[in-house]
Parts: structure tokens; sequence; C-alpha cells
């Protein structure tokens, strides 16, 4: 188990100094001086614009400067300063990070509650009215855009309520810190969560129902069965249990994927989260905001990624041999 | 699986039972027929293919259509489509699904949009099929560490995040229709590879395969010429499961600013500009109607993809679990 999690960190890191290097050629790799006239402006001489490269260090080789990135932003949780208002990038995800990961774990909690139950349900009487139903909910809500949904919700549960019914329901304005007010905090998130929720509830279901019929069809749940344990006992403990490894491995790459931004949500509902941010900073061209950001979604996603696979080696001991 | 669809399998045609005078008359049947058969019964995906041909027919037609409506896409009506206050128009005579901001058309924006949508959602999958399809076909032929390598790259490729790539490749390239399309195509072929790699796996251990290769056959006429053909069922079904997919996805960047670019009428964008100081909350229109194509077209290819998927694979489902 020890050298299986050793294994695992040493590849993490590989493939993490790759993806940073990436991101850097991307965003770096092109043009220096180009990038140092975005950043002094339009009206810049030619002497301003070589002092910014010297000052940005793009004067270097590009393995040089990222390198200097790489140690920077691991040994002093440096990721550069803002284009615009130089800020350093760390300051400005700190301020972001919380909003995501409220974001990200209350709609987490809600969608699992919604799919996994609805998903059970459909797979235990496959074709029954119940299933049929559950079906026409996840295919509705696989066929919205989250970010229509997100627009038609403020549309009918903000606007509407507040502006034509006076039905104060949901509070304007975004986001108000956990620290801060824990109940404002809560009743501002409801409708991000219930927006970013629904889609993957959907998902959520199909890919239970899918994986938990499997499971049922195998002849092992007869023979748990057979040997007279109690219906829901096979249920549970023989099959959803075995059914659970895909929603696992989803459920690591979704996470990954909205603590490194939650960028539709995010837009929709005007949350200032880390996808906002990065998506505000790609529109005003600050790089330094944008690589930053990417960077951070991508070691989310690797990390979730190793997580999900040590958790199946501790579920399954097959998996480590191999 | 019901018993009434056990009996589809052996009685698919409903023919008079076989009595003693009269034996009964045993049709043969391709899989692909029995599959066919099945999917006629199912009236949901059989609507929605109609309705995906007649929008496909309408995309096509796109100018002739807006032509014999008499505005254009991008063309502009402050005196007819801006009311006193230079607000949009609201459906009606004129325009029959309103106005936006600048006094366009929303009718024609949304024909126009198809055209973008379908495009997309449509090219990048037969790109991704093409490229899953052969990459898919050599990992599973081969095996060893030509799978070995071609796996784990397509593993690598399904957890990237897509809406990160999207942006950082956005930042140094800049939006544009191209972008989006081979973006997608990236994104959605190593799942069509992984797919037709397992299929694979089991095909090349049949007899057939041996057929061909002492017939004389090389690996790559057994691959493209024998085993190809077997796959295109299951290959079929994933990539209408996919096209919605990538039309969800186009329009999501689209409406983020990072995919199809305005003035040109993208659903994404429309919904985009519907946003822009929230002008929906007076001008329902602007967000209603892009929406609701979008949910259409989109449902429309997942009931048909699920439809198909059931038709091609009549044994999922059978409980042991009991009463």
């Amino acid at each position: 188990m020890f050298s299986f999690v050793v294994r695992r960190v040493i590849y993490l890191v590989i493939v993490l100094l790759i993806l940073s290097f990436l991101t850097y050629l991307l965003f770096f790799g092109g043009n220096p001086g180009n990038i140092a006239a975005q950043v002094v402006g339009r009206n810049a001489t030619a002497a301003q614009i070589a002092n910014t490269r010297i000052r940005l260090g793009l004067n270097h080789s590009l393995l040089y400067q990222w390198w200097h990135y790489v140690t920077q932003a691991v040994f002093h949780g440096n990721l550069g300063t803002d284009f615009q208002n130089q800020e350093p990038v760390i300051t400005e995800i700190k301020q972001a990070l919380p909003v995501t990961a409220s974001l990200t774990i209350g709609g987490a909690i809600l969608w699992m509650l919604l799919g996994i139950p609805i998903g059970i349900q459909s797979a235990t009487k496959p074709r029954s009215i119940r299933d049929r139903l559950s079906t026409i909910f996840a295919l509705t809500f696989l066929s919205i855009p989250s970010f229509v949904l997100g627009l038609v919700m403020l549309y009918f549960l903000f606007f509407d309520l507040t502006d034509h019914a006076h039905l104060h329901w949901f509070p304007s304005g975004t986001y108000v810190p956990i620290t801060q007010n824990v109940g404002q905090w809560f009743v501002h998130m409801i409708l991000p969560w219930i927006s970013i929720a629904l889609v993957s509830a959907a998902v959520y279901t199909r890919l239970m129902r899918a994986s938990l019929l499997d499971v049922l069809g195998e002849d092992y749940i007869r023979t748990a069965r057979a040997k007279g344990l109690p219906r829901r006992t096979v249920l549970f403990k023989h099959g959803v249990r075995a059914a659970l490894s895909p929603i696992v491995t989803q459920f690591g790459l979704d996470i990954g994927t909205l603590l490194g931004g939650a960028v539709i949500t995010e837009q929709v509902f005007s949350l200032q989260g880390i996808g906002k941010l990065s998506l505000t900073s790609l529109f005003s061209k600050n790089l330094p905001v944008v690589s930053g950001t990417i960077l951070l979604g991508a070691a989310f996603i690797v990390i979730f990624n190793a997580i999900v696979d040590v958790l199946y080696a501790v579920l399954d001991p097959r998996v480590r041999l191999s | 699986m019901s018993a009434t669809d056990l009996v589809d399998i052996s009685d698919p045609g409903g023919e008079p039972a076989p009595t003693a005078d009269a034996p009964a008359k045993i049709a043969g049947r391709t899989p692909m027929q029995l599959a066919l058969r099945r999917l006629r019964k199912d009236k949901l995906a059989i609507i929605s293919a109609v309705f995906i041909v007649l929008l496909i027919l309408v995309a096509i037609f796109a100018p002739v259509i807006t032509a014999v409506i008499g505005h254009g896409p991008n063309v502009q009506f402050p005196n007819t489509g801006l009311d006193a206050f230079g607000t949009p128009v609201g459906p009606g005579k004129h325009f029959l699904f309103g106005t936006d901001e600048l006094g366009r058309d929303v009718l024609s924006r949304v024909i126009y949009g198809a055209r973008v949508s379908l495009a997309i959602g449509i090219g990048a999958t037969l790109i991704s099929l093409i490229i899953g399809m052969v990459v898919g076909i050599f990992a599973g032929f081969y095996g060893g560490p030509v799978d070995t390598f071609l796996s784990r790259f397509m593993d690598l490729l399904l957890s990237f995040p897509f809406l990160l790539l999207a942006i950082a490749l956005v930042a140094r390239f800049g939006p544009s229709f191209q972008l989006v399309l081979y973006l997608l195509a990236f994104f959605g072929w190593p799942a069509i590879g992984r797919l037709v790699r397992g299929q694979v796996l089991a095909l090349k251990e049949r007899e057939f395969v041996e057929a061909a290769r002492s017939l004389g056959s090389n690996n790559l006429r057994i691959m493209f010429v024998d085993i190809l053909p077997n796959l295109l069922p299951l290959a079929v079904v994933y990539s209408t499961l996919l096209v919605p997919i990538n039309i969800v996805a186009e329009a999501t960047l689209s409406f983020l600013g990072l995919g199809v670019q305005l003035p040109t009428a993208s659903w994404g964008g429309m919904i985009s500009e519907s946003q822009n100081g929230s002008l929906y909350q007076v001008a329902w229109w602007l967000l209603v109607f892009p929406s609701i194509a979008l949910f259409l077209v989109t449902l429309a290819f997942n009931l048909l993809g699920d439809g198909l998927r059931d038709a091609l694979d009549p044994r999922s489902g059978r409980s042991q679990l009991g009463k």
C-alpha cells in the first residue's frame, strides 16, 4: 500500500511539472516583447518596454523562466503579480477560493443526495413508472445547458419573485463569507447550488442506474438471494456497494474540475470565484492571473485523480497489484 | 428487458402463429434489421430523428428562409424593430420571436444559430469519430505496449479540464469558430477510442479474423475491412450521444465569450447578449427562444441516441435481485 501511494505521488509530481511547463509555454512562449508592451501600456517607449521585459524576467530563456516560476510557486507561494493592479496573484486566488469551494461542496452534497437515490430506485425496478420518470428527469436536465438553467432560475426565482410577486425568498447580491454570517452565506448560495446540482444529479442518476443494473445482473447477486439474505441487504451490501466505483471516479473528476473554477455558475450568478477570476483576467489579457488560476485548476484535477486512485486501492486490493 | 421484448426476437413482425396446416415461416433477419425494428417502436426516438432532419434542413436553407421572412440575421431594423424608447420589440406580427437590443430579428438569428450549433456539433463529432476509431482499432488490435501507450494517452486526455484548456487556448490564439471545432473534436475522440478498443479486443479473437488471415489478408486489411464494419453500430450510437454534448459545449463557450464571436448568430452568444445588463428581465424572448432551441435539439439527440442504444443492445438490465 505504502509503495503504491509513493508511486502515485511521484507520478502526480511529474504530471504537474509537465502541465506547468505546457501552461507556461502556452502563455509566455510566444513573443516576450509583446507581453511587455501590453504591461506598460500603449504609449510606452521602446526603452520602457525593454526595461519591463527585464523586470518581468522575460529576457531569460524560457526554461529558466519556467523553473523560476515553479520554484517561486512551490517554495514561496508566489504565482507572480497581477499585470493591472500589481497585487500578488496568490492573494487574488486566496480571495476567490472560498467562493468556489462553497459552491462546489454544497452543490456536490446536493447532487449526490439527488442523483444516487434516484439512480438506485430506477435500477431496482427497470422499466417501471418510477424508472421512466427518472429517465425523463435525467434526460431533461442533461439537455439543459447549466448556464440556461441558471439564468432561467434567476429569472423566475429571483427577478420575477422579487419584482412582480414581491416575495423576497432569495436575497440580492452575491457571496457572503461563511465566517461573516453563516445564515446569509447559506441563503445566498441556494440558487447557485441548485443550478450546479441539477445537471450533475442527472449525470449521476444515469451513471448509478447503468452501473447498478450491470451489478444486479451478476450471478453472485442471485447466489446471495438464494442463500436467504433479505432483498435490502443484497441490494445495498452486495449491489450498491459494488456499483459505486464509477461514481467515485466521476466524483473525483467533477470535484477537481469544479474547485479549479465553476466557471459557468460563477459567471451566471456573478460569484467572484476562481472561474470568474480566470475569465475576467482572460478578457483583460492579464496573463499571470490566467496562468495562475489554470495551474491551480489543473493541480486540483490531478490531485483529486490521485486521491481517487488511492481510494480505489483501499477499497479493492486488486488495484495495487496492477 | 421485459417478457414482451423477448417475444420480439423470436417473433418480430407479429406473423401468424404456426398452426398444423401452415408451418411457421421463419424469416432470417440480420442484427441490424432487428435493431431497426426495435427502434421503429420507440416513438420518441423517431420523433427526435424527424426533428433533427427538419432542423438540418432549416440550417441548410437558412438564407432562403430568412429571405422569405425578409429579415437577415444581422440586419438592424431601428424603425420597426425598436420602440420609441429604443428598447426591443416583443414577439408580434412583424417579428415572430421579437427583436434584440439592436433591432435585429430574433427568429432569423435563431435560424442562423442552428447552423453554428449543428456544424460544430456534428462536425466535431465526425472528426472525433474518425480519430477515435483509428486509434481504438490500433490499440485494441496490436495490444501490448502499443495498447498501453495509447490507452494511457486517452486516459490522460479524458481527465483534461475542458473549460480551463479552452480559456488557455483562447488566451493564446483568440476565440474563433475553428478553435471551438478542433477543441471539441480533441476532447471527444478519447471516449470513442476507448470504447472501440474494448470492442476490438473481443472481435480480434473471433473466427472471421482467423479466416481473413488464412486467406492472406494483412493486418491493415483485417483492421479496416474486416473488423471496422462490426464496430459501426456502436460507433454510431456513441456519436449520436456525443453530438448533444458538443452542441452544449459550443453554446457554453459562446456564452462565456470564448466561442463564436459576435455578430455571428449563435445560441450561446445570443443568450449571453440577453444577460448583458440583465436585458432579459424586460425582454424575456431574448433568453427564451435561443434557450428553447438549444434545449430541443439537445433533447432530440439524447433521445435518439438513447433509443439507438436500447435498440442495438437488447440484453441490458436483467436483474437477478428478485422480488
